[in-house]
């Protein structure tokens, strides 16, 4: 089960980048490793509550996302599925 | 066709936007969605002497405003009710085919690329305000979405810009100019040396007219249909344009005030005048548009009056019957990787 979720946020993650899913692993940093920047972060926290059916939190403010692995935990939990 | 107008944005809402969008329903074939407050709208109709909604014009309710001291992107994802929220959304659904907003810049960028999303394979939206009729109605892409910009950020602007300019413009074989401190190759910090080298092989092989750096004084003359511009280096060109202008202005009506000699020869030169008011009037040139978003999307000022509202609703009208949106996006869906533009056929040279 949680393979399969981290497998689909990896895809999640290379759509949104325009990168290949194997260069992605769980320890891989947005910023310092993808480039991201804050509007990229953006995209993929609104990408991740659509997809999860996560209520976006009152005062609208992002999820602390760093790596891969902040995400999976991010909906782990916070996902109405 | 119908424009979605977020009436609550800008110094002057929802009076301007009201205004504008009262003269676009008389004078333009299109049918506009005022969203905000519907209570003060109604109240501004009220000040235009209008009592019953005008034909072509209706209001969605929006009861919350995202104000310029709000966080945009927590202000996007929070302010549900928000007129700019419920507008970017009515477009994303369909309820409209273009949308205009005098509110704030930011929420408006974030609001754009996180409720109608990126056109796939564009790494940016940028913002391209049209400079002034005095200066042959070229764009300038980045006004200030994106401060800091890559080689290959620059090289998408051209190609965006340069099909802007063919479809909205009506400008044939754009010629896309790179905004430097000099015009010989080599000029200027990396950015701006890396990018002309992308563009200048991008000439060579006929994708793009690339004609070379060019300096701010020298987008006045007419030779460029397209500045190519980090967001940064932008804002600081516009604003500037815009204060000059402003100052030009003033000092010339201080100068036809001066003596009753003087303002005798004003009078005399008073059509003149006014056609250079016009020329150089940024509220005659419309706004900014939003380019690499999946909608039209237009930045009107946010000091706009009616008129500014009324050319930027014209300007809106113009963008969505063009089909750039579409455009860009056939253009990079023959571009499997964005950042590459070595295997593609000309989109803006042809």
């Amino acid at each position: 089960m949680l393979d399969r979720l981290t497998e689909q946020i990896k895809e999640i993650i290379a759509e949104q980048l325009n990168l290949d899913s194997a260069d992605i692993t769980l320890d891989t940093r947005f910023k310092e490793d993808l480039d991201a920047d804050s509007i990229d972060l953006a995209e993929l926290a609104m990408t991740i509550e659509d997809k999860f059916r996560i209520s976006t939190p009152e005062n609208g403010n992002l999820p602390e996302l760093i790596t891969v692995r902040d995400v999976i935990n991010y909906v782990k939990d916070y996902s109405a599925d | 066709m119908k424009i979605i107008i977020d009436a609550m944005g800008g110094d002057n809402a929802p009076g301007a936007m009201v205004e504008g969008a009262v003269i676009a329903a008389e004078s333009l074939n299109a049918n506009i969605v005022l969203v905000g407050k519907g209570e003060e709208i109604l109240k501004s109709l009220r000040n235009l002497k209008i009592g019953d909604l005008p034909s072509g014009i209706e209001i969605a309710d929006a009861p919350d405003v995202i104000s310029m001291r709000d966080d945009p992107t927590a202000a996007i994802r929070s302010m549900k009710n928000s007129s700019m929220v419920v507008a970017l959304n009515m477009l994303k659904d369909g309820g409209g085919d273009a949308l205009l907003s005098a509110g704030s810049t930011g929420a408006l960028l974030a609001g754009s690329t996180l409720i109608l999303r990126r056109i796939s394979g564009v790494r940016r939206a940028a913002l391209a305000p049209i400079m002034p009729a005095a200066f042959s109605n070229a764009i300038l892409i980045d006004c200030g979405a994106n401060v800091d910009c890559s080689p290959e950020m620059l090289r998408q602007f051209a190609y965006m810009g340069g099909l802007y300019a063919k479809l909205v413009l009506g400008k044939s074989y754009p010629r896309i100019g790179l905004l430097n401190n000099g015009t010989e190759e080599g000029k200027g910090p990396e950015l701006q040396r890396d990018t002309y080298r992308l563009l200048e092989e991008d000439d060579k092989n006929g994708k793009i007219n690339f004609v070379g750096n060019i300096e701010a004084r020298d987008i006045f003359d007419g030779a460029i249909d397209v500045i190519v511009s980090d967001g940064f280096s932008g804002n600081i060109l516009l604003k500037t344009i815009e204060g000059m202008g402003m100052f030009t202005l003033k000092t010339l009506k201080s100068l036809l005030t001066g003596s009753k000699k003087v303002a005798l020869a004003g009078l005399m030169l008073k059509d003149s005048f006014a056609e250079f008011k016009r020329d150089v009037d940024y509220t005659e040139t419309g706004g900014a548009v939003l380019l690499g978003v999946t909608k039209p999307v237009i930045k009107a000022h946010g000091s706009s009056n009616g008129n500014a509202a009324f050319n930027a609703i014209r300007q809106a009208v113009t963008c969505a019957r063009s089909g750039y949106v579409d455009a860009i996006a056939e253009m990079l869906r023959n571009r499997p990787n964005p950042d590459n533009f070595t295997n593609s056929e000309s989109t803006t040279g042809d």
